[in-house]
């Protein structure tokens, strides 16, 4: 069995659920996990929940989506997803600036552990406090158009939109593997 | 397009930091929020060019800087204008009045330090305003001393004064964060020698708490520190992987134990991927 995972992060109300729902083709699995040693005792659980879909394509074939935690309080989870990713996607609504620098900390938090190809989605651009996508870029920190990944438009809502998103995303991780960006 | 927003969203120093890294030129409006409906709407604007801020002022009418120097009695306020309009309408008012022997240099760094440093380091104490940056709006040259300084030079300046960070507060760096530098290099700026002590730790890899007990500083100051480098443009945060200790210990995942390290895919296989998704859009 042949299997692409991707993993799909950013802010909390970016639209990661929605995003994987969109495409998936199983109901997507809201993972809580439950505390087993002894601290179990002083607090029942630990949330560390995260969203999985899958997309099969073939026989052997299969594409698993692993929606990170929202929160960067759980960062020993999002190690464990990027470290087993084959690319990654940042969503960011693009309306909300307040979320821009969390975005930012996503984005040096994946960076430092895994060198995967990753795009960067901008949510909510239909709403007319989104800022453009040139704005945007420059607010995440891309100032040069020839050094930066892909940054596209997405409606994590439309299945169309969100299959856009995921070609773009592994078109870019094969021609990272032809020539590898920085 | 105009760039609209709170700075309760998206604070001064993080605009400051956009428009320069976007080497951007226009307006920039702030509309201070008051609870009070009737009470005046006091409004600032400063423009850039190419980044840098090149004047201030909170009035429209381009006679801010006109009225600076008749305050302090250089010149008349209405006989600087009337010079103004005599020179090229694309020179700076103070760089015409200093060609013509009116106001000496001295004079002009002082005019530039009244106008844009002391009054826009103000503007970073404000808890909340409605702001707009115009692209579109010519420069103001009635109201240009002909001196400018980078945006971020600013925000370090005001940072280093401010007062009360409470509307800054969840801007600032985790304390299990570090900071990593993203420049190339020594920082041009000039940094004081707590951001110089802070630099030193640009590498990723220690946190600001342990950075706070190495320094022997309050851990609050070395998370302001870092915020001032980080919207210089110098570093960015780093979360790192927080150790659970305090916290149960939760049941490996499905994917930790049966999913092992992402090996290489097959062309084949990306192509089909490619292939099926293409039938969707």
């Amino acid at each position: 069995m042949e299997i692409m995972r991707l993993v799909v992060t950013g802010p909390v109300g970016a639209g990661k659920s929605t995003f994987i729902r969109s495409v998936s083709e199983i109901a997507v699995v809201d993972t809580d996990r439950r505390a087993t040693d002894e601290t179990a005792l002083l607090k029942q659980k630990t949330t560390v929940a995260f969203d999985f879909g899958r997309l099969s394509f073939g026989p052997e074939m299969a594409l698993h989506l692993y929606g990170t935690p929202g929160q960067s309080r759980f960062d020993f989870m999002w190690d464990i997803l990027i470290q087993k990713a084959h690319a990654y996607i940042l969503l960011v609504a693009a309306h909300r600036p307040s979320e821009f620098i969390e975005a930012r900390r996503i984005r040096a938090f994946m960076r430092q552990r895994s060198p995967v190809p990753m795009i960067i989605g901008l949510t909510h651009m239909d709403v007319p406090e989104a800022w453009d996508l040139e704005n945007a870029a420059i607010a995440l920190g891309y100032l040069s158009t020839n050094k930066r990944p892909p940054i596209i438009a997405v409606d994590p809502t439309q299945t169309t939109s969100v299959a856009q998103a995921v070609i773009t995303l592994v078109q870019h991780s094969m021609q990272a593997h032809l020539m590898p960006l920085s | 397009m105009a760039v609209t927003g709170y700075l309760s969203e998206f604070a001064l120093a993080e605009l400051f930091n956009f428009l320069e890294q976007g080497n951007k030129t226009g307006l920039l409006t702030l509309c201070k929020l008051s609870d009070d409906q009737l009470q005046y709407r006091e409004n600032h604007y400063i423009w850039f060019n190419q980044g840098r801020i090149v004047a201030a002022a909170n009035r429209l009418d381009q006679h801010g800087l006109a009225y600076m120097i008749g305050q302090r009695g250089w010149l008349g306020e209405h006989t600087a204008l009337r010079v103004a309009q005599t020179c090229d309408v694309s020179t700076p008012i103070g760089l015409s009045l200093k060609n013509q022997g009116l106001l000496t240099v001295e004079q002009l760094k002082l005019l530039f330090y009244t106008q844009v440093m002391r009054q826009v380091c103000t503007l970073f104490a404000l808890k909340d305003a409605w702001f707009q940056f115009d692209c579109k709006a010519p420069l103001p040259f009635a109201e240009m001393t002909g001196l400018n300084a980078p945006a971020t030079e600013v925000t370090l300046a005001a940072l280093r004064v401010l007062k009360d960070w409470s509307a800054l507060a969840n801007k600032l760096p985790e304390p299990t964060s570090a900071v990593m530098s993203i420049i190339e290099g020594k920082p041009q700026q000039k940094l004081n020698q707590t951001e110089w002590q802070l630099w030193e730790f640009a590498k990723g890899t220690i946190s600001l708490q342990e950075i706070a007990q190495q320094l022997q500083l309050p851990l609050e100051k070395v998370q302001q520190i870092a915020f001032r480098l980080v919207t210089a443009g110098l570093v960015e945060e780093v979360p790192l992987v927080t150790v659970i200790t305090a916290h149960p210990k939760p049941e490996p995942l499905p994917m930790e134990s049966a999913v092992p390290e992402a090996t290489m895919l097959s062309h084949s296989f990306l192509h089909n991927l490619v292939g099926f998704l293409k039938g969707k859009v």
